[in-house]
């Protein structure tokens, strides 16, 4: 096998990306992942288990994992943990009562020694709801700016309408290839 | 790609002329054959759709967006237009009409059941959190609700403290059917409910049952479930039909969940396709009929 081989075989593999999108439950993630994919978004129930979809988005291979948040499932998560580039956070804006088990759950897996070199995007959805804080109100209530081990964004967006969905995947890509293709 | 080509060829020409000798032959149009040679059910109806669809003349065509009560109307006014003699096909007008009933009545079911979905549960409307409560005191009487929000509904398989947003895009609908199997087949539910409680191989009783109104519903939308409901009911399906299709796969996604037994809840959507695709096949038969074995109470 050549150089030139294993460098092309190095960049084809390079070019795929693993994402993990989780969240409390009803915060919007497989609403996210149908709408981004272009699919129909009215007839959605809550999540059992987990969705994959693959997609290409930029030249990029995207593994998309959506797990469901319900508190039961939340102890399988870690089962999903492993060679995640970028760990995709989503909040709904509209539910003050939950923001703190919220922030609880999201300071929990940032400890977590797997997702250590994945870069994190944190979705504020359903921006378009009445009553929905805004992207710098969950911010602060996320302390968001105390996280240090990891790169972060926050978008604010809503699934419905697909506004910013787009915007924020591109954040995460531009973040994950500049790590990776340009680490060393 | 032949195989198009005769398609084309055949639904374009070769059908009408077959069509047209077989009719100089028999002196029978083909509606009339379709009629006498099927008992009535899924064969016959299908037939008649096929044929009323493809047809060239209007009448034929626009009596399958008739409603309910034109129906006797459209059947004389085909009968007219085919030139078909009461006295000499006694019983055609009868059979048509009823395979016209099943036809436009899956229409109209498909209208009502979509018209429930997209009734989002609403928790001002004393209607809705009343038929919420009768969940709970129908899989739980001897378990009284301490408040409105309460992490007790996660021991009917709700996901969080409020149940309202486990509906979601099903809506109304949602409810609806797990209420329905409740309370029409309480005995069949409250054993489904104890399996979903199993300790190893338990899954989320009321969301896995939305889960499955999706299932019914967008089977209802294909069309897929149109051979169940032309060889079950013979007239216009109505609301409580689709229910018992509820009842029906509920019921049996269990049965297959207890006897997969799978590994953990995350592999749901894996077992979820195997039972979708399960049913899927059964509708394939001709002689469907996705009938819960189970006597209801009343």
């Amino acid at each position: 096998m050549g150089l030139l081989t294993i460098l092309k075989k190095m960049k084809h593999k390079e070019r795929e990306m693993r994402l993990l999108m989780l969240g409390l439950d009803n915060a919007g993630k497989t609403t996210i992942l149908k709408k981004f994919n272009g699919e129909d978004v009215s007839t959605i129930s809550p999540t059992l288990g987990f969705n994959i979809k693959t997609l290409e988005h930029r030249g990029f291979k995207l593994n998309i994992w959506d797990v469901g948040g319900q508190k039961s499932l939340r102890s399988y998560w870690r089962n999903y943990f492993e060679s995640t580039d970028g760990l995709v956070w989503v909040v709904d804006s509209a539910d003050r009562l939950r923001m703190e088990d919220c922030r609880q759950e999201l300071s929990a897996l940032l400890l977590e020694e797997r997702l250590a070199g994945a870069t994190l995007l944190v979705f504020a959805n359903k921006q378009d709801l009445p009553g929905a804080l805004s992207k710098e109100a969950i911010q602060e209530v996320l302390a968001l700016d105390e996280i240090k081990s990891h790169h972060w964004c926050i978008i604010g967006c809503s699934a419905v309408t697909g506004e910013n969905l787009l915007a924020g995947v591109d954040w995460l890509l531009d973040d994950i290839a500049a790590r990776i293709f340009t680490a060393d | 790609m032949l195989g198009y080509i005769w398609q084309y060829f055949y639904a374009s020409f070769f059908r009408y002329w077959l069509k047209w000798f077989i009719r100089q032959v028999t002196g029978k149009c083909e509606l009339q054959r379709i009629c006498s040679g099927y008992k009535p059910g899924a064969t016959r109806t299908t037939k008649a759709e096929y044929s009323l669809q493809s047809s060239k003349n209007k009448v034929l065509r626009n009596a399958l967006q008739a409603s309910s009560d034109d129906l006797e109307q459209c059947v004389d006014q085909i009968m007219q237009e085919k030139n078909v003699k009461a006295q000499k096909d006694p019983r055609f007008k009868e059979s048509l009409q009823l395979c016209l009933f099943q036809i436009t009545g899956y229409k109209s079911l498909y209208a009502s059941v979509e018209d429930l979905r997209k009734e989002v549960f609403d928790s001002e409307k004393l209607e809705h959190e009343t038929m919420l409560l009768k969940l709970w005191d129908l899989l739980m009487p001897t378990v009284k609700l301490e408040s409105r929000v309460t992490k007790q509904w996660g021991d009917i398989g709700f996901q969080g403290d409020d149940p309202k947003t486990d509906f979601r895009g099903m809506g109304l609908l949602g409810l609806i059917n797990l209420v329905f199997f409740s309370e029409n087949y309480t005995d069949a539910a409250r054993q489904v409910l104890f399996h979903a409680n199993h300790p190893k191989l338990g899954y989320s009783y009321a969301i896995v049952g939305i889960n499955l109104t999706e299932m019914a519903y967008s089977l209802l939308k294909s069309g897929a479930l149109k051979p169940h409901f032309y060889n079950t009911i013979l007239g216009k399906p109505e609301l409580q039909h689709f229910h018992q299709l509820y009842c029906y796969l509920a019921y049996e996604f269990d049965k297959f969940w207890v006897a997969e037994e799978p590994e953990s809840i995350m592999q749901f959507n894996h077992y979820r396709e195997k039972f979708h695709s399960q049913v899927k096949a059964q509708l394939q038969d001709p002689n469907v009929s996705l009938t819960l074995t189970v006597h209801p109470k009343n």
